[in-house]
């Protein structure tokens, strides 16, 4: 037996549809009013070139809000204890796709707020999407908490209700700079000149930029600036100019899968710098590093955690066996375990403040130190715009395809190898 | 004062189609007095933005037979006129909007007089490289905000800087004149002469030269009025959004957005592309608000099943749907005569 729709009848159906969703679709009916339910709204990239990234995200705030929701004594989290905030109010995440895409970012908050009623926001993961959507908080007067994007311009925009858990670019490249002068100082590694290879978009021009001021400041020359365009299919011709300028240091700003394109790349051409240093990116996604196997190795970036770290961050063991039921086995890194962070602390504040008022638990997250177990250095505390100033991340060198801590010295477990072993000698 | 009346038996689907077009522009300004939802009413101006994207596209694309995949360059001139008057000049984005819209007709002309001495699908592979080109060009262009982008500050709302806080009714009556406007201009253009010079080209370059039509000058005319048509929607996308950079404006995305809601309405025609947005852009969106939190792209797929589905059943676009309602209408009718 087949079955054929008509024309006539598929244009019905269709118009059927259309009427029902713009009649009955979001927002129609109203947000019911259930008791002791927070609604908390989640915006990551779920589909596009860093949708993995995005979905890790969004299981990391899953995560927390089980342990929120939950008694879990066997977590030495805050608020693990207990069931639920404020004497039993539980909080229910209601998830959104940006697409990586500004102008989606933008308008799936306003939806999120006005049509679903969340209370507040996390994510965007993308700078230039958690840009125009933490605009739309700030207008609102409702809460944004961003775990991990990193342009250094988001907390420069003095908003009242926007909060980054997340190491800046701009700090990020200071440690770096400071990684290769130490380097020159220990290991007389003489390294001079500087490249840079970035996407070109608002997280790699503006880490670019930074990267430029730190080195300048640091008298090291920078001798070669590679944008490309992101969701790259081919880089030779940025490998070939970062080649042909042969920097011996090399600051890189990729995102997922051009993380490992780039790295394949120079593989192809049989180069790579004496070092090379990355942002919060594909450097530090675990599935990447596993993906390229020992071609990872040697190469470093900022961390601000893997499995690796457990010795200093002892609680996040437990969390961790949660977040991978979420993810088919896969841990935190440095992006998803910041949003887990921004969830458990907005609840805190929410707990601390006593009340459900945007603007009071607002001023709570300014005025208070929040206990992190699942942040390196252990505290969250927020300055003037938003920024978390006791956000830590820590050098490491990828070495067997673990996260070595390399800088700084004193949380260092491991030595250097240095320069990069050629491709050949591997 | 003596009335026609109307003659049922010679009213066709035309017809009804065109009453039913006056009946939604006598509808559309009451919207927001009924509708307090601020969901709906984001989807309206969608629907009303990206019908005048494709109008504009419609002048050259379907009245000039120039399938052009290069609009999202006059798209984003137009976003960056309205947000280089606001966030680097400080003004209001009216006189960035004005030079928006002249700087668009003009590059219009400039990169059209090489590409229109290709046809056919040449010219359509010209018009996608040159969005490459000025993307690329865009995004390494420090003075206009290069890869970051051009972020709105938080300034008064209201007409003068043409922003919002609170309600996007504002924004809604702003789409709705930009509608007008662009809708308007076509349908004087179809009863102009130049309408028919264009439909002339459209029909064969040769011919319409042989009757003593200047191809190349109704050609470039046209693309420069679709062009700054597109800057006009451009700079309200850019106000609506408080951001512009050049993948937000300047992508092969926004490019196929012009092309494929003209094509899905019926292209060269006057209602094709409000049918094209009014089926495609509430499917774009609702199918993301319903679906895009599952993540996968749900939503996504489900949208290019639905597309693929209707241009399966309809491939003459929404207008040919409404053709075949007329002619099934008056096959009833001359069977009811017999």
């Amino acid at each position: 037996m087949s079955f054929r729709m008509s024309k006539g009848a598929f244009w019905a159906t269709l118009a059927v549809f259309l009427v029902g969703v713009f009649c009955f679709g979001p927002g129609m009916g109203q947000t019911l009013a259930q008791e002791k339910v927070i609604k908390i709204g989640t915006l990551f990239p779920l589909t596009g070139p860093v949708a993995t990234a995005g979905q890790r995200c969004q299981a990391a705030v899953q995560t927390a809000v089980e342990i929120i929701n939950n008694k879990h004594p066997e977590l030495k989290v805050p608020l693990a204890d207990q069931e639920g905030i404020l004497d039993g109010y539980k909080i229910v995440l209601v998830h959104a796709d940006s697409q990586g895409k500004p102008d989606v970012g933008k308008a799936e908050a306003e939806r999120l707020f006005n049509q679903e009623g969340v209370w507040a926001l996390i994510g965007s993961y993308n700078s230039s999407v958690s840009k125009p959507a933490s605009l739309v908080a700030e207008r609102m007067k409702r809460i944004f908490m961003c775990g991990a994007s990193s342009s250094a311009a988001l907390t420069q925009r003095d908003m009242n209700f926007f909060f980054r858990l997340a190491p800046t670019d701009e700090t990020e490249s200071v440690e770096f700079v400071e990684t290769l002068k130490w380097l020159n100082q220990k290991k007389k590694a003489n390294i001079e000149t500087i490249g840079l290879i970035y996407e070109n978009s608002e997280f790699g021009k503006h880490a670019a930029g930074e990267a430029k001021k730190a080195a300048s400041a640091a008298g090291l020359k920078v001798v070669a600036d590679v944008p490309f365009s992101p969701g790259a299919t081919n880089l030779n011709s940025e490998v070939q100019t970062l080649k042909n300028a042969n920097p011996d240091a090399v600051l890189g700003a990729l995102l997922g899968a051009d993380y490992s394109l780039w790295i394949r790349t120079m593989k192809q051409m049989a180069w790579a710098p004496k070092i090379a240093i990355s942002y919060c990116s594909g450097y530090q996604d675990p599935v990447i590093a596993k993906q390229l196997g020992p071609d990872a190795d040697f190469f470093m970036g900022s961390t601000a955690y893997s499995p690796q770290f457990n010795v200093l961050m002892p609680a996040v063991g437990d969390v961790e066996k949660i977040f991978k039921t979420k993810t088919g086995g896969v841990p935190f890194d440095g992006d998803s375990i910041q949003e887990a962070v921004a969830m458990l602390v907005l609840a805190q504040a929410i707990q601390k403040a006593g009340v459900l008022d945007a603007e009071k638990v607002a001023e709570t997250l300014h005025a208070n130190t929040w206990d992190s177990p699942l942040s390196l250095g252990g505290k969250v505390a927020f300055a003037k715009g938003g920024q978390n100033s006791k956000a830590h991340s820590v050098v490491t060198q990828l070495q067997g395809g673990e996260y070595k801590r390399i800088f700084p010295e004193e949380m260092a477990d491991t030595e250097i190898v240095f320069p990069i072993k050629p491709w050949n000698q591997r | 004062m003596v009335g026609k009346s109307v003659d049922l038996k010679t009213f066709s689907a035309k017809d009804g189609l065109w009453v039913a077009f006056v009946v939604i522009l006598a509808i559309l300004p009451l919207i927001p007095a009924f509708s307090s939802n601020s969901f709906r009413l984001h989807v309206m101006i969608l629907i009303l933005l990206y019908a005048s994207m494709a109008q504009a596209w419609n002048i050259i694309g379907g009245y000039c037979g120039q399938v052009s995949f290069g609009h999202s360059v006059f798209f984003g001139i137009g976003a960056y006129g309205a947000g280089m008057a606001v966030v680097t000049y400080g003004a209001t984005p009216w006189p960035g909007i004005i030079v928006g819209m002249i700087m668009a007709a003009i590059v219009a002309v400039i990169i059209s007089y090489p590409c229109f001495k290709l046809s056919g699908h040449y010219f359509a592979i010209a018009t996608f490289a040159i969005v490459e080109i000025f993307n690329r060009g865009f995004l390494v262009w420090d003075w206009v905000g290069g890869a970051l982008g051009l972020d709105y500050p938080i300034i008064k709302e209201g007409l003068v800087n043409l922003m919002w806080h609170q309600s996007k009714t504002g924004y809604y009556y702003s789409a709705l004149v930009i509608f007008v406007i662009i809708f308007g201009t076509v349908r004087w253009l179809e009863g102009h002469r130049f309408g028919y010079y264009m439909r002339a080209v459209r029909e064969g370059q040769e011919t319409a030269e042989s009757l003593g039509v200047n191809s190349a000058a109704v050609k470039l005319t046209a693309m420069a009025l679709s062009a700054a048509m597109a800057a006009l929607c451009g700079a309200f996308f850019a106000q609506y959004n408080l951001r512009v950079d050049p993948p937000m404006v300047m992508s092969l995305d926004t490019s196929m957005k012009f092309v494929l809601i003209t094509i899905l309405g019926g292209a060269g025609t006057m209602l094709g592309p409000l049918l094209g947005a009014s089926v495609l852009i509430p499917l774009q969106e609702y199918t993301r608000a319903f679906w895009g939190g599952l993540g996968g792209g749900v939503d996504l797929i489900i949208f290019g099943v639905l597309i693929i589905l209707m241009v399966v059943k309809q491939p003459d676009g929404m207008i040919g749907l409404i053709r075949d309602v007329g002619k099934w209408a008056s096959n009833k009718r001359a069977e009811e005569r017999n």
